[in-house]
Order: C-alpha cells, then sequence, then structure tokens
C-alpha cells in the first residue's frame, strides 16, 4: 500500500522536473543555457496562482505563469542573445530579481493576509479501466492533466528534436552554429525563439508547484527544483528520453523524502531527506563519464568571428 | 581536447573582465548602473502608491542619520564584501562559485560550534580559533567543488549550487539536535560567552575589527592575484585554459586551490555575522548573502577594491533600507528588486564597455594603419 502511495507521489513530483528539464534541453541544444530556470519557475509558480486565485480558473492560471514566463525569458534571451552577455552571470541576476519580484507583487495584490490565501489544486482526472490496475494504475492513470501533458511532452520533443527539419536546425545551432548561418538560417532567432518556448514551458512547470500541487504559493516554494531540472537535462545527455527517466528517478527521491517525513519514520533525520535529490544530483554528475555537451554551449554567436 | 574546454576558451569571458580593468572609466559605469538600478525600483514603489523621491530621501537620511547607523553600513557591509570576494576570486579564473551561501552556512556552524564548546578559552585564543575553523569549514566545502572540477571534470556551476542545499541540511539539523540551544524552544543556538564576540570597533555601534579584517582579506585577494605566481597562474587559468596548459600550469590543481580560497572567504563572513554580529546562530538567518555576494562581485567586476566599495554601497542600501521598511508599509522585498534591478543594468552596461572598448581599439587599428602608409 505504501509502495503505491509512493509511486503515485513519486510520478507526480516528477511532473515538473519532466517539463522543466525539457525546455532546458530544447535550449541547450541551441547552445544557450537558461540559468534563470530557477527564477522562471518561481515566477511560474507566482503566476500560476495568482492568475487562478483571480479568475477562479485554472487554464487562466497557467496561462499567466506561461506568460510570465515568456517575459522574464524575453530578458534574458535579449541580454545573452542579443546583447551576448554571460549566461550565468545574467542568469544569476534575474534569479535575484525574481525572487525580489515575485514577493513583492505578492504583496502588492494581495497585502499582507492573516491567513495564506489558497486555491483548489488541479483536480486528478483517472482514466476509466486504466485507473484501476493495482499499483501502477494510480500512479500513472489518475494524475492531474499536467502530468499527462508531460508525458505526452516528453516522446513529443524527442520525436520534434531527432526526427524533423526543425530538431535538425535546433541541433545544428548548438554544434555548429556557422554552418546554420551560411544555410541562411538566422542564429539568434533561432536561439530566441527556443529559449521563448522554453521559458514558457518553463513558467507551466514552475505552476505545477503553485496550483497543481500545493495550492498556495510562497516564496520558498520552489527551493532549489529549477537547478534539479538543469541537471536532469545534463544527467540525461540531452535527450528528452534521457530526461524522463531522470525525472521519474528525481521525483521519486522527492516523494520519498515527502512519504517518509509524514510517516513517523526517525531513523534518518528529516534535513537528509530533504537533501536527498541535491546529493543525488551531485553524485550523478560525478559518476556520469560520457556527456555529450553541446559544442558552443553558452557561448554567444559572433558573425564571423576572428 | 574535450568539447567542454573548447566551449570555455570561447565564450571569452575572462578576457573581457581584464579588458574592462582598463577601462578608464571604472567608477562611472557602476554608478550609472546603480542610478539607473534604483529609478527602476522607484517606479516599483509607484505601484504601492509611494513617492520614490521621498522613500530615497529617506533611506539616505535614515542610513548617515547618526553614528550608529553610518557605522552599521560597515558592519552590515563587512560579511557582504566577504561573500563578493568568494564569487568575484574564483571569477577571475573563470570559475563560477554560485555556492558562496553553503560555505557561510558552514562557516557559521564551525564558529558557532567553536564558539559553544571551548568557552572557556580566553578571548585571545578563542577569536583566533573560531576565525580559523570557520575558514577551514567553508574553505573544505568549496575545495570539494573544485576537486570534482578537477577530477571528475564536472560542472562546478551545478556542483557548487547543489552544495549550498546540502549545507543547508547540515545547518538544520545541527541546530535542531546537537546545537539546539539549552531552552530547547527555538531551532537556534545559545548566545555565545562574550568572550568569543569581536570586539567593537567604534564604541556604542555594532561596527567590530570584522571590517578592518575584511580590508585586509580584500587586500590579501589583490596581492594574491596580481603580485604572486600563484595569482598570475590563476588569471592565465581564467583567460584561456588551453594556452595555460600549454605553458605547463597545472590546472586542475588550481581549480581546487580558488575554490578553496573561495570557500574560505565565505566562511569568514559567518565568522563575522555569529561572532561579531549576532553572537547566536538562528535557523534560516541571511538567505541571500550568497546571491549578494554575487550581485557586489559582478558590479565591482571581480576587482577586490571595486567588491569593497560595492559591499560598503549594498551596506548602505540595507541599513536605509530596512529602516524606511520598518518605518513605512513598503515591504521589505523591496530591497531585492533595488539589487537585482542594479546587477542588470550593470549587465546591461558591460555590454555598453565591450562595445566602446571595440570601436576604439578598431580605431586605434585605423589609425595605426594611415600612420604606416
Amino acid at each position: 500500500m505504501i509502495w503505491a502511495g509512493l509511486l503515485a507521489r513519486a510520478v507526480q513530483m516528477s511532473t515538473p522536473l519532466m517539463i522543466g528539464s525539457l525546455a532546458e534541453i530544447y535550449a541547450e541544444r541551441t547552445g544557450v543555457m537558461i540559468i534563470a530556470i530557477e527564477g522562471i519557475f518561481l515566477l511560474g509558480a507566482w503566476g500560476g496562482f495568482v492568475g487562478a486565485y483571480l479568475s477562479g480558473s485554472m487554464v487562466i492560471g497557467i496561462l499567466l505563469a506561461m506568460t510570465v514566463g515568456v517575459m522574464a525569458g524575453t530578458v534574458y534571451g535579449i541580454v545573452t542573445i542579443r546583447l551576448k552577455q554571460h549566461q550565468i552571470v545574467t542568469g544569476t541576476a534575474i534569479n535575484i530579481f525574481a525572487a525580489g519580484l515575485a514577493l513583492y507583487l505578492y504583496r502588492v495584490l494581495f497585502g499582507v493576509p492573516l491567513l495564506p490565501l489558497t486555491v483548489e489544486p488541479l483536480r486528478s482526472i483517472p482514466i476509466p479501466v486504466l485507473s484501476g490496475i493495482p499499483v501502477i494504475g494510480k500512479a500513472f492513470f489518475d494524475q492531474n492533466i499536467l502530468t499527462y501533458l508531460a508525458f505526452l511532452l516528453m516522446p513529443a520533443g524527442f520525436w520534434l528534436l531527432f526526427r524533423t527539419p526543425l530538431g535538425l536546425t535546433i541541433r545544428s545551432t548548438g554544434e555548429n552554429p556557422e554552418a546554420v548561418d551560411s544555410a541562411g538560417i538566422n542564429v539568434e532567432k533561432v536561439r530566441f525563439l527556443t529559449v521563448l518556448f522554453a521559458s514558457a514551458l518553463d513558467g507551466m512547470a514552475g505552476a505545477f508547484y503553485s496550483i497543481g500541487f500545493l495550492g498556495l504559493y510562497t516564496n520558498d516554494i520552489i527551493g532549489g527544483r529549477g537547478w534539479i531540472a538543469f541537471a536532469i537535462c545534463f544527467l540525461g545527455n540531452w535527450n528528452p528520453l534521457g530526461a524522463l527517466l531522470g525525472a521519474l528517478v528525481f521525483g521519486f527521491a522527492d516523494a520519498a523524502s515527502i512519504v517518509i517525513q509524514t510517516s513517523g519514520f526517525r531513523l534518518i533525520p528529516n534535513e537528509f531527506l530533504i537533501a536527498i535529490p541535491y546529493i543525488l544530483t551531485i553524485v550523478a554528475t560525478i559518476a556520469r563519464k560520457q556527456f555529450n555537451v553541446p559544442a558552443v554551449l553558452g557561448v554567444p554567436y559572433v558573425k564571423e568571428r576572428k | 581536447m574535450s568539447k567542454r574546454d573548447k566551449q570555455q576558451d570561447l565564450s571569452g569571458a575572462g578576457e573581457r573582465i581584464k579588458a574592462r580593468d582598463k577601462c578608464g572609466y571604472m567608477l562611472i559605469w557602476p554608478l550609472v548602473s546603480v542610478t539607473l538600478g534604483l529609478a527602476a525600483s522607484g517606479l516599483m514603489m509607484l505601484l504601492l502608491g509611494h513617492n520614490p523621491f521621498v522613500v530615497y530621501l529617506r533611506l539616505f537620511t535614515f542610513a548617515f542619520r547618526d553614528t550608529y547607523n553610518v557605522a552599521d553600513i560597515f558592519a552590515k557591509a563587512t560579511p557582504l564584501i566577504l561573500t563578493g570576494l568568494a564569487f568575484g576570486f574564483a571569477f577571475r579564473a573563470t570559475l563560477f562559485n554560485i555556492g558562496g551561501q553553503g560555505q557561510f552556512y558552514l562557516g557559521c556552524v564551525a564558529a558557532v560550534f567553536c564558539a559553544l564548546k571551548l568557552n572557556f578559552l580566553p578571548a585571545v585564543l578563542l577569536l583566533p580559533i573560531c576565525l580559523c575553523s570557520s575558514m577551514l569549514a567553508g574553505g573544505c566545502w568549496g575545495a570539494f567543488v573544485g576537486y570534482t572540477k578537477a577530477r571528475f571534470n564536472a560542472s562546478e556551476f551545478l556542483i557548487s549550487m547543489m552544495s549550498t542545499y546540502v549545507a543547508l541540511a547540515i545547518m538544520n539539523f545541527l541546530l535542531r539536535s546537537p546545537l539546539k540551544e539549552v531552552k530547547g524552544e527555538y531551532p537556534q543556538t545559545d548566545v555565545i560567552g562574550q568572550n568569543a564576540w569581536i570586539p567593537t570597533l567604534v564604541p556604542h555601534t555594532r561596527l567590530h575589527w570584522g571590517f578592518i579584517i575584511a580590508l585586509a582579506v580584500a587586500f590579501l585577494a589583490y596581492f594574491i592575484l596580481w603580485k604572486t605566481t600563484l595569482g598570475f597562474r590563476i588569471r592565465a587559468v581564467g583567460m584561456n585554459r588551453n594556452a595555460a596548459r600549454y605553458a605547463g600550469i597545472d590546472e586542475k590543481r588550481i581549480f581546487i586551490l580558488v575554490f578553496l580560497l573561495s570557500g574560505a572567504f565565505a566562511g569568514l563572513a559567518g565568522f563575522m555575522e555569529v561572532n561579531g554580529i549576532q553572537h547566536m546562530l538562528v535557523q534560516g538567518f541571511n538567505p541571500m548573502i550568497g546571491a549578494e555576494g554575487i550581485g557586489i562581485a559582478i558590479l565591482g567586476n571581480a576587482h577586490p577594491l571595486g567588491i569593497v566599495l560595492s559591499g560598503i554601497l549594498f551596506g548602505a542600501l540595507k541599513v536605509g533600507g530596512n529602516l524606511v521598511v520598518q518605518t513605512s508599509t513598503i515591504p521589505s522585498s523591496i530591497i531585492g528588486i533595488m539589487e537585482g534591478f542594479v546587477m542588470l543594468f550593470v549587465i546591461l552596461s558591460y555590454f555598453l564597455q565591450d562595445k566602446l572598448m571595440a570601436r576604439r581599439s578598431k580605431k586605434e587599428i585605423k589609425a595605426r594603419g594611415k600612420g604606416s602608409q
């Protein structure tokens, strides 16, 4: 019984990690690391909650989350791609800014509420028959709409990236931008549009934490999970299917820490359970030998360099 | 050569920070960026119906109202300068130490641990022990990041980020059981004995001798980077990793050493906060100090002198900002917004500086070409 609950929670917690790491894979395949991912997750969580709370509609919440994500992505894209500034530096600036901004605008909108404001989280939609299968039925066929969407997005993302001309353009932009340029394709445009697409997904992933899971917004709601999605992109070798596997593993670690904390198991202190996903990231990063890093990852494109 | 090495050489970040050092307007650019950042934050204040001019006037009159507040600016600047150095020092080697926060936490833990457990010692012995243990704790935590970079070619950015969360877990665990106050009510330690307090520099204020130590450390960082062979190697690795390797520099040793020193700086900031200001360790305090250090290092172009000045500026913003927040309805998150805007404008100014420098060197080349004809 505990295993079925754990598995269901693991699949649930891996949802935003899947969406976020898919977004990161697309951006990094064009040569841009979205270091602002943590901040965009946070803004997405904020946007999702505000939209859902004010309108009463989950759809509007998710749309607002994606819009806010795209706005942050636009700033990030202009500074790193068009103005060719350093991605890690710019991303860090946006992360600090996002933390201040989300808290400030929450205060502007809602003042200081006596009780935390809540919305009803996204309901799970059991799929008839399939959700009746023992153990895995509850885990895979009784989840909310974002989880189903994530499971559709990963194979679709794989197909688009490796089986279509558009995917080829995206991959080439990160491997050999000069060749892409001489084929008459605008490198900066490919990168910028991909970053916008990715930040829309990141915003949606962030919204999962506020309206898909907890039903409220706090400023530490993301707590480094954006970085975990970033790490899964590395560990999944810039491949959506690898990332799917990675997201499930990390979702399981996240779920295990929640389940063990609430079950009254006292052998390992809570704090270390919370740290499991981060320790796992460190171990996995060290253990991974073969990397398929996009050749110009993190390097702005300058026409006719040298 | 692996793909990853190629990637770091092309980005040219190391060459660009060096070029900016020489750019004649070292002070003007940051000042303009700060002004624009504050102006943009002023627009945010309008959202809550506050007149930004009134707010800023109050902020600066508060910050410079009396000796206590002015001294407090420097007291607040002390740990900020150190976490700024933690990022800036590694940045000179084009390494990214995003984990200053975690190294700071472990420095705090080490300092408070020594202060509590060795409280029978006189101050002359106890203070140096606390200082060294905080540097050692932060330094080892940092060196681990450098080691994974050197040994496994792991992304130092990712590992240092993750190590912060692990450090936070360690601190929270220690605060909940072994180091918890005797009363056992809150996740915090007891107040440390007076013999472990850093003596104050200006009487009746919070400014302590730690500020002088921070200045000395900044000078030390400058000295290491520009006056020693080690510093030359560090900057060479930062500028062009392949050239450095061909010149016979052991880059792996540099990775570990740089992270060791960087982490030690951040750990020392923990000693300053625990023994100088708080005199105890409370759960979840100063959660932004690592990120602010990054902002300070970027504002100061990763140069120790620039970092000291930016640290003092951020200190002033904090002191004035906190007083404004306490005496009005503006939420404290406005301080984070100000810092974020300032950082973004600094990055935009980097873009303009790069452009100007490119234009200047083009002109020089043209002039030289004409001269030779």
